[in-house]
């Protein structure tokens, strides 16, 4: 209580202080919420790809969604090469061709097909919240990414019509309607975003999309974008990706390794960031800590030297005023963190297509522990200097 | 035992040849329970000799025994516990922590010595009312006056029980008929519990009022006698009384 009563003593000076450090924590949460959600993202990414092989036909363009197109029959024969436990075909479209995201931390709305079984061998789960699964024999029905189902306000047994029809749609779009069967559970990764049709329908929607080109020359149904293997236990994965490629013409498998490395690389940017971020609330919030304190030493010389003419002892005064930097800190830390979910909730509700931020448990230890840490270690040098003070001299000064 | 012995302090401040001798030789004893002026002019050493007994300063030579205890020996968190235990203090400032209640700044030495806290607050409520504060207990010092801060700041000094009081001119901040209370009050105090008052002061007819004046100048003692109201209290043993000299009232020192 005495603490605060200090504090509350020079309120400008203490509320500069504070606001100083609410800057800094501000800063913290915001830029660590969205690395949060990006590690999220890209720890999904790692377990999705780190377990199973992207493969792919050797001219499809790597990294998009849509565009490549690998025959069916290619899946046949990577099945047969050695180490190969299973292959599940993939098809996958962009949900909003058209559709122009100005802020987007992770994968744009998708439509992809969903092959029963293969949930059992990718190290990364999906599960159901809402509703049921989709089957091969699916027409007509889609589960929906909890984002996705959140955008557009779905619920199981709604009517969604895919792709959803951009604003600048061409003459000849064609979109479908789906019933929604179910809708998954929120994993912070891209499946989120994804609306999952039978392999079959994915076909029938790759096919719409297909260039003019192509269009009445294939068989929509003997193409897919890819496919995916999982290897048999113990099977190294980066050396099956290299057997398929030499041993499948027309196909390209991309080592497990390699996604993997990427992902990781983009996370060591956001830790940079983070890091960044806190070393600046560190500098702005820590030297106004220092600067407060030692200003409040300076004026209370006379109470430190009664204080310990009356049995206080070193540490009692460096204790007290380290108590007190720190409560310094722990405001700032809780009012700086508080302005960071309110501002980064408001970001991802006005946000329609995906979240921007995560704040998690760790997040909110991070922020908190951080400005009380920093509001002590800013503190230390004027308690030190306070708790060492002779008491005579204290105790004289003017 | 004597509550309070100082063999030969000697306190040096500087280094020769500009050496100031605040203190040189200085030899006292004051039984417990003596109620004791100290007077002597600006520089006479009175306020050295208090931060010593106060363990606030270690003496350049001599010794301070408190009950018999030798302070030289002790380590500065040893110095600090028999503060705490044994020794009141009074200034002339009152020096009350602004931001505290007359309750919260007499409990304030609890803080630091530990014990009962619900036995100290019964005690801080008692030692307020004793000084007529029952109900400016819950005030800040800003809505007090200067004789109710000082009266506080004698309550905040006796929370701990101590044996022994030190005053640095704390009637030098109040007009005479408070200044005359608080020594009432002080007094009371002394006859009650047989506490030990040691006062700095330049009014010689407060000094005057107390059992035992003693006097220093440069650093010496130079006077020791008792006064008219001394059969209150026992006649000190060890140095002997010394006259003190009719030149002047600043010269004067109470003890």
């Amino acid at each position: 209580m005495e603490i605060l009563r200090n504090l509350w003593r020079r309120k400008l000076r203490s509320t500069l202080t504070i606001t100083g450090i609410v800057m800094g924590i501000f800063a913290l949460t915001t830029m660590g919420a969205m690395a949060e959600h990006f590690d999220a993202l890209l720890a999904g990414g790692i377990t999705y790809y780190g377990s199973g092989i992207q493969v792919a036909d050797e001219n499809a363009p790597s990294g998009s969604i849509g565009g490549g197109y690998m025959a069916l029959s290619a899946v046949a024969q990577i099945q047969a090469v050695p180490g190969v436990a299973a292959v599940f075909p993939s098809v996958m479209e962009l949900a909003k061709p058209g559709a122009i995201s100005i802020v987007n931390m992770g994968a744009p709305d998708y439509i992809a097909n969903y092959t029963p079984g293969s949930n059992q061998y990718s190290g990364f789960k999906i599960s159901l919240a809402h509703g049921t699964w989709i089957t091969n024999a699916s027409r007509g029905d889609v589960d929906l990414g909890s984002s996705f189902a959140a955008e557009f306000h779905m619920k199981v047994g709604d009517t969604i019509d895919l792709p959803v029809r951009p604003s600048d749609a061409k003459p000849d779009f064609v979109n479908h309607a789906f019933t929604v069967a179910g809708i998954l559970h929120q994993t912070l990764t891209a499946p989120d975003s994804g609306a999952f049709v039978s392999t079959h329908d994915a076909q029938m929607l790759q096919g719409d999309g297909l260039p003019s080109a192509l269009k009445g020359t294939v068989d929509p149904y003997q193409l897919v974008s890819g496919a995916v293997v999982y290897g048999k236990p113990g099977v190294n994965l980066d050396a099956l990706a290299n057997r398929i490629t030499a041993q499948v013409p027309t196909v390209q498998a991309t080592k497990p390794s390699t996604l993997v490395n990427a992902f990781k690389a983009g996370g060591d940017v956001f830790t940079v960031m983070t890091t960044a971020t806190a070393l600046l609330a560190l500098i702005i919030g820590g030297l106004s800590v220092v600067n407060t304190m030692i200003m409040s030493v300076s004026e209370r010389v006379r109470e430190i030297g009664l204080k310990k003419a009356i049995g206080a002892r070193t540490h009692n005064i460096l204790t007290e005023f380290l108590a007190e930097a720190s409560l310094m800190g722990l405001i700032g830390g809780a009012v700086g963190y508080l302005l960071g979910v309110v501002l980064t909730t408001m970001l991802n509700g006005s946000n329609s297509s995906q979240a921007l931020f995560l704040i998690t448990p760790g997040l909110t230890a991070i922020a908190l522990g951080f400005a009380v840490a920093m509001g002590a270690v800013a503190g230390l040098l004027p308690a030190i200097r306070a708790a060492r003070m002779d008491p005579v001299t204290a105790l004289r000064a003017q | 035992m004597p509550a309070l012995r100082l063999e030969g302090l000697t306190k040096h401040y500087g280094q020769p040849p500009k050496t100031v001798r605040a203190l040189d030789g200085l030899d006292l004893e004051i039984e417990q329970g003596e109620f004791v002026a100290a007077v002597g002019r600006s520089g006479s050493g009175k306020t050295t000799m208090l931060d010593c007994i106060g363990l606030l300063m270690r003496p350049t030579q001599g010794r301070v025994l408190l009950g018999g205890v030798n302070t030289g020996r002790l380590t500065d968190r040893q110095r600090a516990e028999l503060r705490s235990h044994r020794i009141g203090f009074i200034f002339q400032e009152f020096n009350l922590l602004p931001t505290l209640s007359a309750m919260e700044n007499v409990l304030l030495p609890l803080r630091y010595s530990g014990g009962d806290r619900t036995a100290g607050r019964r005690r801080a409520g008692a030692l307020l009312e004793e000084m007529g504060l029952a109900d400016r207990m819950h005030h800040r010092p800003t809505q007090l006056s200067g004789g109710e801060q000082q009266r506080v700041a004698i309550a905040r000094s006796l929370i701990g029980e101590p044996t022994l009081v030190l005053g640095d001119e704390p009637m030098g901040e109040v007009d005479t008929e408070t200044s005359a209370m608080l020594l009432s009050l002080m007094r009371r105090i002394n006859l009650e519990s047989s506490v030990t008052f040691l006062i700095v002061t330049h009014d010689l007819d407060l000094a005057a009022r107390m059992d035992r004046i003693v006097r220093l100048r440069d650093g010496h003692l130079v006077g020791d006698e008792r006064s008219a109201h001394a059969g209150a209290t026992r006649r000190p043993t060890g140095a002997p009384a010394i006259q003190a000299p009719a030149d002047g009232e600043a010269d004067l020192v109470a003890v």
